[in-house]
């Protein structure tokens, strides 16, 4: 437990974590102290004074409240009149150069200093010369573009570059009202996890190119979510919405505070995974090499599972650990071989030490946990006997080329669950469709070891069943999620004691 | 007050020559981090071209194990750089307040007229180029110009004009 202490804001007594800054302090306790410049993975940089508060003990009046360690005693002022008269100031300032076309910017609605305009300062300008113009729309590289008169020079996106990515590629060049960030010329943005700029960015200046002007963000719905992009499951929000007459779609991820996780960063391939979500998805069923309706499909998976003499069923590493334990209960059921083969999803030496990790599956974790056998020897033995394949959504595209897939499968039936519509639901005779993991609450377990709790965020006009419910369809005992813990509880030993209604929104570090 | 951060690019690769590329090595022992080399090296660069490009910027980056965005930002800041070719006499007028208020548009206005340049031009015969620029530290005799790095304080337009008589 962080060592506690007293002080007063306005006057009324407050217990905050000793040694933070005031904003983070104060901030803990629901105090808001205005900021632009500071960012809690960026440290304090003290140079845009917006956080200017007073500390009635014979300091100077005014101290910025991130450079400020709270200490017992303190007696903080912020309703103060020569303090409110900062923050007009300083709002006053930021405002000279900055264009007043709010409507057309990408950031309305999420801006920091549209917001700090309505509550610190809400006059009119007194400005009579004209601005200072700068360029707008310049390509900084990694789809990051920058209006350099919409920036307020905070340097949030210079001390990214610097301290987190170590990569250097913003600066803020020139001096006085003709300050701005760029690139060097010929070394643009170049790294992994240059997006977050545009999160980190408190004003329209850094926007993406993926997202920009697609969707106002006042009508974006944000759930919390976790990245299925590789074994790290950086906690994100799924900014959806649906439009009317149309299907809810996500618009982007975003990076979800989680500490203990991704801190506040996500990398920039997992931020464009949630394409995968939106397009070239399985819509269609297919029963004996045909479309048909999903109803038939799944009686026709169900009655070949129970025909099959050697059923192998192939989970992928991307299922909750729900939807593995259901599917290996029925393959215990029904005396199939469970494999969770998956190598191609391992790419070996392209993870990295920040949160890129080589295997880009969410939950290999998880079958490790439930003894779900991953290895190739195993699923090929398997496969040398099989007279049907269920693949439940696991890319084999990725560990196979098209020539030995065509080899592994041989005459063996193939009937797929699948979310993604390619070349294996293509070559498949029943394809089922399922519901992705926007669409479906469940649990993973990251390269960590954490246990991770996501919800449902996506509700599709015609939702596909998770897979949970697929396998309770074709003849599993497990029909909801519920159902799989008490199962997991009583059989693996690691979750004996797990409430998954308590798993801490941090994630649980399961002791391994 | 301008745009310093349009460089040029000369397209052809830039390194110290043998005496500035020693005296580099000879300074850099001097600092307890290697990016304090980031103002000498821009000098060292400046004297040996008479100004600083592209690509000298990525070079001064690269030798002293630095990102090139700080070279950048260093370079633009002050206005002591020179980012373009400069004339044979180059002068800098300071545009800071107290130059500001005593008067330094006059200077600048007479050297329009006289000359043809504007700050950041450089003459067509290449004999003169103007600059403004920050504080030159001599506020207490301002305004203050300088040629080639040489101070001319307490100036006003007459003395202008009889000191570039004496460049000419
Ligand atoms: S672009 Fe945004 S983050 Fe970067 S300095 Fe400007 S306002 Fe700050
Ligand atoms: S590091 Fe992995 S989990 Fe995190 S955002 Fe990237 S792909 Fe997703
Ligand atoms: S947040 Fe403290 S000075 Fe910017
Ligand atoms: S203001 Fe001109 S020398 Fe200082």
């Amino acid at each position: 437990m962080a060592e506690m202490v007293k002080l007063s804001v306005n006057g009324q007594e407050v217990e905050v974590e000793a040694g933070k800054n005031l904003i983070d302090a104060v901030g803990a306790v629901g105090i808001e102290i205005p900021h632009l410049c500071y960012h809690p993975a960026l440290g304090a940089d003290g140079n845009c004074r917006m956080c200017l508060v007073g500390i009635e003990d014979g300091r100077p009046p005014l101290v910025p409240a991130c450079k400020t360690p709270a200490a017992e005693g303190m007696k903080v002022q912020l309703d103060a009149e020569h303090i409110k008269k900062i923050q007009h100031d300083v709002m006053e300032l930021e405002l000279i150069n900055h264009p007043t076309d709010c409507p057309i910017c990408d950031q309305a609605g999420e801006c920091a200093l549209q917001d700090y305009y309505q509550k610190y300062d809400g006059q009119e300008s007194r400005m009579t010369v004209p601005q200072v113009q700068k360029s707008k729309k310049l390509d900084f590289g990694c789809g990051v573009i920058h209006d350099q008169e919409r920036c307020i020079l905070c340097a949030r996106c210079v001390r990214f570059t610097r301290q987190i990515t170590k990569t250097g590629e913003l600066g803020i060049v020139n001096r006085t009202d003709d300050a701005r960030v760029t690139t060097f010329p010929g070394r643009p943005l170049n790294n992994r996890y240059a997006l977050n700029v545009v999160d980190l960015c408190p004003v329209g200046a850094m926007t993406s190119s993926d997202f920009r002007f697609k969707q106002r963000v006042w009508f974006l719905t944000r759930d919390k979510g976790i990245c299925h992009g590789c074994s790290k499951g950086c906690n994100i929000f799924i900014d959806h919405h649906k439009e009317k007459y149309k299907d809810d779609i996500i618009y982007r991820y975003r990076p979800f505070v989680n500490e203990q996780v991704n801190g506040y960063f996500m990398c920039d391939e997992g931020r464009m995974t949630y394409k995968k979500e939106n397009q070239d998805r399985l819509l269609v069923a297919k029963a004996n090499n045909a479309e048909s309706i999903i109803s038939s499909a799944v009686d026709s998976l169900k009655n070949s599972i129970s025909s099959s003499n050697k059923p192998v069923f192939l989970v992928s590493p991307n299922c909750s650990l729900e939807q593995m334990y259901a599917i290996k209960k029925l393959g215990e059921a029904k005396g199939a071989t469970v494999s969770g083969f998956s190598d191609g999803y391992i790419l070996e030496g392209d993870g990295d030490d920040f949160l890129i990790q080589d295997d880009k599956a969410a939950n290999r974790a998880g079958l490790e946990l439930l003894g779900v056998d991953t290895t190739k020897e195993a699923f090929e033995s398997a496969m040398k006997e099989a007279d049907l394949l269920v693949n439940f959504n696991n890319d084999l595209a990725k560990s196979y080329d098209a020539a030995a897939l065509d080899e592994l499968i041989g005459d063996c039936k193939f009937a797929m669950v699948a979310t993604t519509q390619d070349a294996l639901t293509e070559k498949a005779e029943i394809a089922i469709p399922a519901a992705s993991y926007s669409e479906y609450s469940g649990s993973v377990i990251n390269t960590d070891n954490i246990l991770q709790m996501f919800n449902k965020a996506v509700v599709k006009n015609e939702p596909f069943d998770d897979i949970v419910n697929i396998v309770s369809r074709i003849g599993g005992d497990v029909n909801e999620n519920s159902a799989a813990w008490a199962g997991m509880k009583a059989s693996v030993p690691a979750l004996k004691d797990v409430e998954p209604e308590q798993i801490p929104e941090q994630g649980l570090a399961l002791n391994s | 007050m301008s745009d310093r951060s349009q460089l040029i690019e000369t397209g052809t690769p830039f390194q110290f020559d043998a005496e500035r590329d020693a005296e580099f090595e000879r300074l850099v022992k001097r600092y307890p981090t290697r990016e304090s080399m980031i103002l000498p090296a821009l000098w060292l660069t400046q004297e040996q071209e008479g100004w600083i490009s592209a690509e000298a910027i990525g070079y001064i980056a690269d030798r002293i194990g630095t990102f090139a965005s700080k070279v950048f930002e260093v370079a633009t800041f002050y206005t002591m750089y020179n980012l373009h070719p400069v004339g044979e006499y180059h002068i800098c007028v300071c545009r800071t307040l107290s130059c500001y208020l005593l008067g330094k548009q006059q200077i600048v206005d007479y050297l329009y007229q006289e000359l043809g340049i504007k700050p950041g031009d450089v003459s067509k015969d290449g004999k003169f180029s103007l600059e403004e620029v920050e504080c030159l530290g001599h506020c207490g005799t301002a305004p203050v110009v300088q040629v080639n790095g040489e101070f001319h304080e307490d100036m006003d337009v007459e003395k202008m004009k009889a000191l570039l008589a004496t460049l000419k």
